[in-house]
């Protein structure tokens, strides 16, 4: 108990720094925060980047998802074994294979050389692709398990019953396929999004200093300029993101189940 | 017939995606050759061996191990009390506290470590391996409590009372009915919270010291000077060491049910 209550008042003393400007409460670190282009870029980075590891791997998600829960009961829990598997190791490791595979001489370079779609290695270290792919196979398990579990509870009846009144594949997953599933949907959306916000790893090694996150702001900020203000506003901004992240999503989860 | 074979085919895909990088890792790290290399150039096992003459891989590798298995213990040893309070009497504040001791995890790493080590570490003047102790501890706490009162739940009160009614003391009966009751639970708590300390990586960020620095960070601080395929090879052997461990609590305890 004491542990956990030693942690939060450094934590409100953080945040409490970006209110400060040479000693006095203030707003006006955020307002300079907020005029530099710089942060502006990497802020709206931060939040497309962890939006569209969220929506692909919500995609991807709901098909794995669907044919999982309809093998047989004998291999769905190798399956699922092996999708809960790679939580297990070390993101690190998870990250640096995305090294081998998009560096100057991985594999997806020769292919191209190899097959002459160009004549130099295209470079994809240190580009949003290379953040958003390692993002997506770091958290894509948390949504895939999520769905699962929803549409285990999804009675298989449902969808074939709008099948024979009539209703077509997109109809079948907007109108039976969605609701039903739209709590689980919403936990591993919020799982997924504050995870890419907070990841730390995956920006620092594919991004580098290119593709600047805002967990890596921050460390740059502290690390190279000392400079507590920006450190303090980027923690309000990611813990306000979390939050918000976790009261929108619950909104429109309640929201819809009252329509 | 075709769906039969276009679901295996998704999840064939999933999971190339998913598991696919650790393969790449494992044969990149079997290279002969001097630098990182897909398909590696020649076998051999050299690297694997190499990593183990790096001496600051063996550094922080015993740091490593000792900041996982010593926090989760201590995280257990305040973890289960507490636990064990807040799952059988309505405490004031129950919420409350169960909020706070979730906030490690909530709460980004990165400014979780930022935090500590300015207002805690710096001002008290902790050693770094201190540091390091206190925030591990607390980072794996939330997870002790979680797991640990999910298996008081399914465990009876009656079961205690009735040690009581025959003449237990209120100790005695924790310690020889419910302590051997929730053994599983426990274990499954250690297992989960080494695996979250020994793969953390924001936390421990700032708080790492000049010499002193925990297996994951040294590893990020190694690729980033040298570009040789022992940390792939490093890499593939923590991974090995991460599904062993969870493959063998898997089988001799269904560690899922606790999770």
């Amino acid at each position: 108990m004491f542990t956990a209550a030693l942690f939060l008042v450094p934590v409100v003393i953080l945040l409490s720094e970006g209110f400060k400007v040479g000693g006095e409460w203030s707003l006006a670190g955020y307002v300079d925060f907020a005029s530099k282009p710089l942060n502006q870029k990497v802020f709206l980075r931060t939040l497309k980047l962890g939006f569209l590891v969220a929506l692909t791997s919500a995609i991807i998600g709901y098909a794995t998802a669907y044919c999982v829960v309809n093998l047989e009961p004998r291999h769905r829990g190798r399956i699922f074994g092996l999708i809960v598997l790679p939580l297990m190791i070390s993101p690190v490791a998870r990250t640096y294979a995305w090294i081998v595979i998009l560096g100057r001489t991985g594999i997806v370079n020769q292919f191209i050389t190899g097959t002459g779609l160009s004549d130099t290695p295209v470079r994809f270290l240190f580009t949003e692709t290379a953040v958003f792919l390692g993002l997506l196979q770091l958290f894509m398990p948390l949504m895939i398990i999520s769905l699962i579990s929803s549409m285990e509870n999804l009675p298989k009846d449902a969808i074939a019953a709008a099948r024979v009144l009539g209703a077509n594949w997109f109809q079948v997953f907007t109108r039976v396929i969605l609701p039903l599933t739209k709590e689980g949907l919403v936990m591993g959306g919020t799982l997924v999004f504050t995870g890419s916000l907070t990841a730390y790893i995956t920006p620092a090694i594919l991004g580098g200093s290119k593709v600047l996150m805002l967990e890596t702001l921050l460390y740059q900020r502290v690390n190279v300029a000392n400079d507590y203000v920006s450190a303090g506003i980027i923690a309000t901004i990611l813990i306000v993101m979390c939050f918000g992240a976790n009261l929108v999503l619950k909104r429109v989860a309640q929201g819809r189940s009252q329509s | 017939m075709t769906q039969l074979w276009l679901s295996r085919l998704v999840i064939f895909l999933t999971l190339t995606f998913l598991i696919g990088p650790f393969f790449i890792i494992i044969f990149a790290g079997l290279s002969a050759g001097s630098s990182l290399a897909f398909p590696p150039d020649g076998l051999s096992l050299k690297w694997y061996l190499a990593v183990f003459e790096v001496e600051s891989f063996r550094k922080s590798f015993i740091l490593s191990m000792f900041l996982a298995v010593g926090g989760t213990l201590t995280a257990l040893v305040l973890g289960v009390p507490a636990a064990y309070a807040l799952s059988r009497y309505k405490l004031p504040f129950g919420e409350t506290i169960k909020l706070i001791v979730a906030a490690p995890i909530i709460v980004p790493g990165i400014i979780v470590g930022l935090a500590l080590l300015r207002y805690l570490v710096v001002p008290l003047d902790f050693t770094v391996t201190m540091a390091l102790f206190l925030a591990h501890t607390a980072l794996v706490l939330p997870y002790a409590v979680r797991v640990v009162s999910a298996s008081l739940q399914n465990l009876r009160v009656d079961m205690e009372e009735a040690a009581v009614l025959l003449g237990c003391s209120r100790l005695g009966a924790f310690s020889r009915v419910v302590l051997p009751n929730i053994q599983g639970g426990i274990l499954a708590a250690f297992i989960l919270g080494f695996v979250t300390s020994f793969n953390q990586v924001p936390v421990s960020l700032f708080l790492s010291g000049p010499g002193v620095r925990t297996l994951p960070i040294d590893m990020i601080a190694y690729m980033e000077i040298t570009y040789d395929p022992s940390v792939a090879a490093l890499s593939a052997l923590l991974a090995f060491l991460s599904i062993g461990i969870v493959f063998v609590a898997e089988r001799f305890l269904g560690f899922s049910r606790y999770v």
